[in-house]
């Protein structure tokens, strides 16, 4: 069996850098993207079974509009399912961040972890991620 | 979200615009229907929106639900008296403006109603004069205070997202650092990790550089802001300033085939200013004109004296300019130009907004003039030093 791709989306190479040297060590395929832009066009190219994104991008809520975009717009339909793990700095909750329930509901990811992540943490995810 | 959303995010929150004024909505509660017609009437004329009711009980109800800019109410009506309308309406909202009208115009029944916190009253019987200058003044007494709240609440919300961008800058670099020491202590030792452990050290260590560098470049804006930087000034001559700089730049220059040009003038070109403050004003400007050139470009630094006690600097480039859209928000405090990727340079976003600050601290201003594609100059104005009485002496004595 081929190895499950990952798709890493940050603008900070160093954490993709470091993210990646994990997910290698493990045996996954990593795929980089800088923008959010970039990871929807390698969404398409690549189809991973796994999407990691940074929320704070060039725009502070670009992770946000990446799930979004994923989930919602019919052109990545295709990709719907796949999971997706958000992770950012900032120490808030999705919640707290987006304190209109409704908005968090249509954009919730299917994790979210705080940087710098917690590396057995962030291997336990993603197997049960890329397992499910 | 859009790029030019997010540029205002950065560039701090601009003031929505004021929507179209509606005229301003007025109650009128008196159990007498003369006055009650009167009072719309009139105030109907001034071009105000206008409800008048005879009883207390249905006046409170057309307040909560059409909610009114003022009102005016009778303090002595059957059922609900004036006094209960007031403090019912000041629970609903305590910005309505409340005038009342008094029958028996004791200073007693008006002190009270005052101290419940009506606006102003108007003693039985009163001419249509009165009338429209207390709840003109009443309506602008109540516009001010809505403004002081608007702006309170943008400071607010400026100083929040001011917060919590600067602790994203602050984390980012940190984060990244707490990541590569966590993933290097994870993995197994292996030949290819050892080959990446240095290469993993080395960005530790410039994220590092860089969060220093930004807090640096915090404190110095922080302490321009306290005017620390510039309480001291002395004449200062700019040319061994402006010159040492270049001089420090030339191999970073030179690396990138850029020439730096100086045309200084030869005698003295003193300015009022502050050694320090200087050094990091042109170190700047300076630094920018190199960084966003291009390869074999030139970096031209001119300064002169105008003679009307003011200097003249510019500092220009041959770079990628800057369109004209970003140019506004230049100045801004953690603004930077959103650059096609790969393009992005180094830096905290925060050198021109010190720029901006010194130079103003100093009496002087700073301006940018740039053309996309064939570079950019910023022009910085300074204030020569004062004339002592022996300088003026000498001058008088020479021309006379």
């Amino acid at each position: 069996m081929p190895p499950a791709k990952v798709l890493l989306i940050d603008d900070d190479r160093d954490f993709r850098t470091s993210l990646r040297a994990v997910l290698e060590a493990r045996g996954y395929e990593v795929i980089e993207a800088e923008s959010g832009k970039e990871g929807l066009k390698k969404i398409v190219e690549h189809h991973p079974s796994l999407i990691v994104v940074d929320i704070m991008m060039e725009c502070c809520t670009e992770g946000y509009s990446v799930t979004q975009a994923i989930k919602f717009q019919r052109q990545y339909e295709a990709f719907r399912n796949i999971p997706i793990i958000m992770v950012s700095s900032i120490q808030e909750s999705p919640d707290e961040l987006f304190p209109m329930a409704s908005e968090v509901d249509m954009i919730r990811p299917d994790t979210y972890l705080t940087k710098p992540v917690d590396i057995d943490k962030f291997v336990e995810v993603v197997e049960r991620a890329v397992a499910a | 979200m859009t790029t030019e959303q997010s540029e205002r995010e950065l560039a701090g929150v601009g003031c929505q615009a004021p929507a179209e004024q509606a005229p301003p909505k007025i109650i009128v509660i008196d159990d007498d229907s003369a006055i009650c017609l009167a009072c719309r009437k009139i105030l109907l004329k001034e071009g105000y929106q206008v409800q008048a009711y005879e009883d207390g009980l249905r006046g409170l109800e057309a307040i909560t639900t059409w909610k009114p800019d003022l009102v005016v109410v009778d303090l002595k009506m059957p059922g609900i008296g004036g006094m209960e309308v007031l403090s019912r309406v000041h629970e609903f909202d305590p910005h309505i403006i409340i005038v009342v009208i008094t029958g028996y115009a004791t200073i007693d029944t008006a002190v009270q109603a005052m101290k419940c916190g009506a606006y102003d009253f108007l003693p039985k019987p009163f001419a249509p004069d009165p009338l429209r200058l207390i709840v003109r003044r009443g309506l602008e007494h109540r516009r001010l205070v809505i403004e002081s709240r608007r702006h309170e609440m943008e400071r607010e919300l400026i100083k929040r997202r001011f917060v919590s961008f600067i602790s994203h800058q602050l984390q980012s670099p940190l984060a990244a650092v707490h990541q590569y020491l966590e993933v290097l202590r994870h993995l197994e030792d292996s030949p290819e990790t050892a080959a990446k452990r240095r290469e993993w050290l080395e960005r530790c260590l410039k994220r590092i550089a860089e969060l220093e560098e930004l807090i640096r470049d915090w404190l110095t804006l922080a302490k321009a802001e306290e005017r620390v930087l510039v309480a001291q000034r002395y004449p200062i001559d700019l040319r061994p300033i402006l010159q040492g700089i270049l001089n420090s730049y030339e191999q970073m220059a030179a690396a990138e085939g850029i020439r730096l040009e100086a045309r200084l003038p030869e005698q003295e070109c003193l300015v009022w200013g502050n050694r320090h403050c200087l050094n990091v004003l042109f170190d700047n400007l300076i630094v920018n004109a190199i960084k966003y050139n291009r390869p074999g470009g030139r970096v031209s630094v001119s300064a002169q004296p105008l003679g009307d006690g003011q200097v003249a600097v510019a500092v220009s480039d041959t770079g990628v300019g800057i369109p004209e859209k970003y140019r506004r928000f230049l100045f801004e405090e953690f603004f930077r130009i959103p650059r096609q990727e790969g393009e992005a340079k180094p830096g905290t976003g925060l050198g021109l907004a010190i720029c901006r600050k010194i130079v103003t601290e100093m009496g002087g201003s700073i301006e940018v003039e740039s053309e996309v594609g064939v570079g950019t100059t910023f022009y910085v104005r300074l204030l020569a030093p004062p004339e002592t009485a022996e300088g003026r002496r000498a001058r008088l004595e020479q021309t006379a």
